[in-house]
């Protein structure tokens, strides 16, 4: 058994390559910050090499942050926005091997989407940091916090830090640096902090004012090998089976174990430099408790705050919250709980099936080492999808644990806390009644096959006429006034006849028309995680054609399968979408392209145009918003050779209309449909909410956001400003928007000047491609 | 070492702000002594209660030397939604330690006359806190008289005063709230604000400053109308279905029931009007509402149809059918008390009239 000494507090010991003028105390002064906030700061006092990330909530303001100080000079991180979690986190490894300091920030799914790189990054020994807003994990979809995806990093071979509020998310993430690059670690590490009550919550911390000293704290990376080193080779990642994999493995474990001697020594050099002391593991008032919570993060400061209260009554509890996740406290906890007669450990993700959360399960294996131990432990899962844990909550964790101390027996080892049953006879409101086929199958639109042209001819039906078919979105949505979204749908459900499932990627549509537990959709909805949708709609539309095929369903009735997507979501999940589109599988992709991801607060997107502000876009004395051009989704989609390619605005509903018509002809007889239709979003193009008339007209006449379709291979301009005589320069455009004025500016006439240009040969090359039938 | 320890009282700052006072010593008139002094503003968002919030805070901790924490209730970034705002004050040595929302505030603070029909609005007031709240001159809403009795109740115009300044409801707000707790020291949050805007908009820092002035002078205090006897009862709304009652695996198997949200407080002052005399019935603003709120019917002979009104439940006032309509039946109005309600053409007569 280990002794106490692999995680007691040291204040002796310290780190010997540590100069002796570091030890001096620190100057700091005191500031207002959230979680994200310290996470942004200490980024920038630590002068990371590269930070890789893809934005997700609520750990996306960290790169928000950085994003404006990058703008005004602040830093030098180079930042670079992923196509996704998966693509961030390749792009931190492949930094990392590189030998400079990398940073990333994730929550949730995006630390799920990437999580398939932890091992090979631990495996590989190189070293960076990675700041954790931890949060629930899908499905169904929640934004707020608990520790679900925390527990999934458990096995990754990563160092985790447990930073219960701002100062502490401040202080590790120095601390991480110094232990991720000891050379008897050489390991990655997380810095986890809670979702909303820690990233979002601004509190009293103290920051450093010495950058000098600070500067010797962090010292110098020292990699033994980069992959950037000619004169010395190295080969990363070799092909390794039995019997070298396990041995890989005994090294990644005596790293861990380097880790529990080096973290204490790195912890307690930070204490002595910051005035604050972070053990391994943190026990409040355990000296002669007689039972205990264990607890992590935010919630263990709550309890704490209780602990003061029933001692006050005469109780003697404790709290104990680790610091340190990876490694394990084990030893620590069973030092600090010996003698203690019963605990209740509140795990805010459950290991389904396993009769307690992870926490549970390793405090009682830590104890089971033991022999003498007689705790008893009581489970309670708590606290999940962000549900608050008020101080009454950690008063009846206290008197669970009192009770199971008085009788063993008489308090359920395993339980959730605070799930309800819900009241009978208490229901959501009952819903519309189902639309029929009929009801919705009008003939709005007549398409007819052209023999001679070989394209599809459309003939629309007066848009007073559309007005009385029921809409397939019910009111009652919580998106933003004036939103593009809900015209778009609006336009478009108003040609599709018959009977049509959707699916919506994550994304605003997604979230503001679900809202648990009410649906805005009146037909079948589908909603999955947005860097899959397409797969999934395309393993729903084979199973469709196989039912109907072994009879199963009725073929008479075809359906119409259609996903809708953000241009975000038109990032992440392009792979699963181009690998739908060269399937040809029988539906539709609507891309409602707003220029951003505007659901987590106007982030750039790859769609963003050049010089657009965005929260990871910003302005500023050196930098003046996004720094390449747009990407051209359509184009990709008609090198797919799919049969219809499609490009609209809903400020042209006849256009956009005739196109969702074709579409749907498409989708039922050939394969796959793509189309992208230009969306407005007043709060994040800075308009007036009922600004998008001009400012679509504009973005079409300048030629930027051409009106065009691809059918079968042939591209035609559905409109064209030249010809109409109505062509406007770009700067009509960029003019009537906030994200976009401050490109009119003399000093960004370089900006203004690489947007006309480019806007102009992808208008050029779209016409070459109208003109010839060949291209 | 302790966490307790590890939040050791911070030295108030030594050039705590000149304007808080001669002679200020942090804490030394905080109105209560054992526990936080917590506020709450209800709001819409795009109000501004965040920032409100974040400014009055960051104040208290940076320039009055107090301990302090902010934060928000949302969480994905949509205007017009229900945004809650909190303040926890203490006194500078006691450490913060919850995270959770103020249940039990000493001051509420409502950005928008419409949340006062809510529930949750007032839920948790104190016994002799304090209510603020927007809206033009007029009696306090039958809703108040649940409040205690011994609550100040302050009614201000923040919106009317914030458009006359060209500044936000924040401001006014703000303004107001520190006139009615003097140890905010008004003159330090209004630096606090005008620092806020000062990189930003220089034109802003004056608008503001007018704004704040005005609501810490031109609010009313209205008497006798609480009747409530002791704090406000704390509410916290369970869940609609629970896990013996909703349907596995988290579906909604009621399509459209979204039609019984009432989106009406989204609006911020103005509304569509419709003229029915000067519609062509052409449905172009159908093509653009939002919110899917315009109402059609078929004429009776089958033949055409006819607009016939608004339903204001789901309008959320972004006016873009006006921008859209050729001939101007639709037109963009203040919304006054009750005017919604009276033109209202209900989308879902049979179902939600």
């Amino acid at each position: 058994m280990k002794t106490l000494s692999e995680s007691a507090p040291t204040t002796n010991a310290p780190d010997r390559s540590i100069p002796e003028a570091s030890a001096a105390r620190i100057a700091q002064k005191v500031d207002f910050r959230s979680g994200n906030e310290a996470a942004a700061l200490a980024a920038r006092d630590i002068g990371y090499h590269l930070m890789g990330f893809f934005p997700i909530t609520p750990s996306t303001e960290v790169a928000e942050n950085l994003s404006r100080m990058a703008a005004n000079g602040e830093h030098e991180i180079v930042m670079i926005p992923g196509d996704g979690e998966h693509g961030a986190a390749g792009i931190c490894y492949g930094a990392a091997l590189g030998g400079g300091r990398v940073l990333n920030v994730t929550s949730s799914q995006g630390l799920l989407y990437a999580i398939e790189q932890f091992p090979v990054q631990s495996g590989t020994r190189a070293p960076m940091v990675l700041n954790l807003a931890t949060r629930a994990i899908s499905g169904p979809l929640d934004i707020r916090g608990d520790h679900s995806d925390l527990y999934f990093a458990l096995n990754t071979g990563w160092i985790i830090l447990m930073a219960r509020d701002p100062q502490a998310v401040y202080d590790l993430n120095f601390a991480a640096i110094r232990i991720g690059e000891h050379p008897e670690v050489r390991l990655p590490v997380i810095v986890a902090y809670d979702g909303f009550f820690t990233s979002h919550q601004k509190r009293r911390i103290q920051v450093f004012d010495d950058p000098a000293a600070v500067a010797a704290f962090v010292g110098k990376p020292n990699p033994p090998i980069t992959a950037l080193d000619p004169k010395k080779p190295v080969t990363f990642g070799p092909y390794m089976n039995d019997p070298d994999l396990i041995n890989n493995k005994m090294q990644l474990h005596l790293a861990m174990e380097a880790a529990r001697r080096v973290i204490p020594d790195v912890l307690g050099e930070l204490s002595r430099l910051t005035g604050r002391s972070y053990p391994v593991l943190d026990a409040y008032r355990m000296e002669d408790a007689e039972t205990a919570v264990v607890l992590m993060n935010t919630a263990a400061e709550t309890a704490k705050e209780m602990a003061d209260t029933l001692r006050g009554e005469g109780c003697a509890v404790g709290v104990l919250s680790p610091n340190v996740l990876r490694p394990f406290p084990g030893a620590a906890i069973r030092e600090a709980l010996r003698g203690v007669r019963a605990i209740t450990i509140g795990d805010r993700a459950d290991s389904y099936g396993a009769d307690g959360g992870n926490l549970s399960l390793e405090v009682r294996a830590a104890l089971q080492l033991d022999p003498e131990n007689h705790t008893r432990v009581v489970t309670r899962i708590y606290g999940l999808g962000g549900r608050d844990f008020y101080l009454h909550d950690a008063r009846h964790f206290f008197e669970e644990a009192i009770e199971a101390a008085a009788d063993p027996e008489g308090v359920a080892s395993f339980a959730y806390y605070g799930a309800e049953p819900g009241e009978p006879g208490r229901e959501p409101p009952p819903g519309l009644p189902p639309l029929t086929t009929e009801e919705v199958s009008r003939g709005m639109a007549k398409v007819t096959p052209d023999p001679a042209t070989g394209r599809l001819r459309v003939e629309l039906e007066p848009l007073w006429k559309m007005s009385t078919i029921p809409p397939r979105v019910a009111p009652g949505h919580g998106a933003c006034p004036g939103c593009g979204i809900f015209p778009v749908l609006h336009q478009v459900f108003s040609v599709l006849e018959g009977d049509i499932v959707v699916l919506f990627q994550t994304g605003c549509a997604m979230v503001v028309t679900t809202g648990y537990p009410t649906t805005a959709h009146r037909i079948t909805y589908i909603h999955n995680l947005f860097q899959n949708g397409a797969a999934t709609l395309s393993g729903l539309v084979e199973m469709y054609h196989e039912r109907v095929r072994r009879g199963e369903l009725p073929g008479s009735d075809e359906m119409t399968f259609v996903m809708v997507s953000g241009d975000g979501g038109m990032d992440i999940g392009m792979g699963p979408a181009l690998g739908t589109a060269h399937r040809n599988h029988r539906l539709i992709i609507l891309e409602y392209d707003n220029q951003g991801y505007m659901n987590t607060g106007a982030q750039l997107s790859y769609a963003t145009p050049l010089g657009h502000r965005t929260s990871t876009s910003e302005i500023g004395a050196r930098f003046q918003g996004k720094r390449f051009h747009h990407k051209d989704t359509a184009q990709i989609f008609a090198s797919c050779h799919i049969p219809y390619v499609f490009t609209a605005a809903e400020g042209y509903p006849e256009d956009l209309m005739r196109k969702a018509a074709k579409a749907q002809w498409y989708a039922r007889n050939e394969g796959l449909v793509y189309g992208k239709v230009l969306s407005f979003c007043p709060l994040n193009w800075r308009t007036a909410d009922d600004g998008a008339e001009s400012v679509l007209q504009a973005a079409i006449d300048c030629c930027f956001f051409p009106l065009y379709e691809v059918e079968k291979g042939k591209t035609v301009i559905t409109y064209d400003p030249d010809l109409l005589g109505r062509r406007r320069p770009v700067a009509d455009w960029l003019k009537q928007m906030g994200k976009t004025r401050h490109l009119l500016t003399p000093a960004n006439a370089a900006y203004l000047e690489s947007i006309e240009k480019e806007t102009e040969r992808r208008w050029r090359r779209l016409r070459a491609m109208h003109d010839s039938p060949e291209l | 070492m302790t966490s307790a320890q590890k939040n050791a009282p911070l030295a108030a700052r030594p050039e705590a702000d000149p304007v808080a006072g001669n002679g200020y010593r942090p804490g030394s008139d905080f109105p209560v002594r054992d526990r936080f002094f917590e506020i709450r503003f209800e709001s819409i968002g795009g109000l501004g209660a965040h920032a409100a919030g974040q400014i009055l805070a960051g104040a208290a901790v940076l320039r009055l030397g107090l301990n302090g924490a902010h934060f928000s209730s949302y969480g994905s970034e949509k205007k017009g939604s229900v945004v809650r705002s909190f303040v926890r004050l203490g006194l500078p040595e006691k450490p913060i330690r919850t995270s959770s929302p103020v249940e039990s505030p000493d001051a509420v603070v409502i950005f928008h006359g419409a949340l006062l029909r809510l529930p949750t609005s007032l839920a948790g007031l104190r016994a002799g806190g304090t209510l603020i709240y927007n809206a033009p001159p007029g009696p306090p809403p039958p809703e108040l008289a649940r409040l205690p009795k011994d609550a100040r109740v302050i009614r201000v115009d923040a919106l009317g005063i914030a458009i006359e300044e060209k500044s936000r409801p924040n401001a006014v707000l703000l303004g107001t709230l520190t006139a009615a707790y003097p140890f905010l020291k008004p003159k330090v949050i209004l630096a606090a604000l005008a620092e806020e805007f000062a990189g930003k908009h220089a034109d802003a820092v004056a608008s503001n400053e007018r704004a704040y002035l005005r609501g810490g002078s031109e609010y009313e205090i209205l008497e006798g109308v609480g009747r409530g006897e002791t704090d406000l009862p704390i509410v916290r709304p369970g869940p609609v279905w629970g896990y013996e009652t909703a349907p596995a695996g988290g579906v909604i198997p009621r399509p459209g029931n979204s039609a019984w949200n009432d989106l009406s407080a989204s609006r911020t002052g103005v509304i569509p009007v419709f003229h029915p005399e000067a519609c062509i019935h052409c449905a172009l603003c159908d093509m653009v509402c939002a919110d899917l709120c315009l109402v059609w019917r078929p004429e009776a002979d089958g033949a055409g149809v006819r607009m016939e009104g608004i339903d204001y439940r789901y309008c959320k006032g972004c006016m873009r059918c006006i921008e859209s309509c050729p001939t101007g039946a639709l037109t963009r109005e203040p919304e006054t008390p009750g005017l919604a309600d009276r033109l209202r053409v209900p989308l879902f007569p049979d179902l939600l009239p």
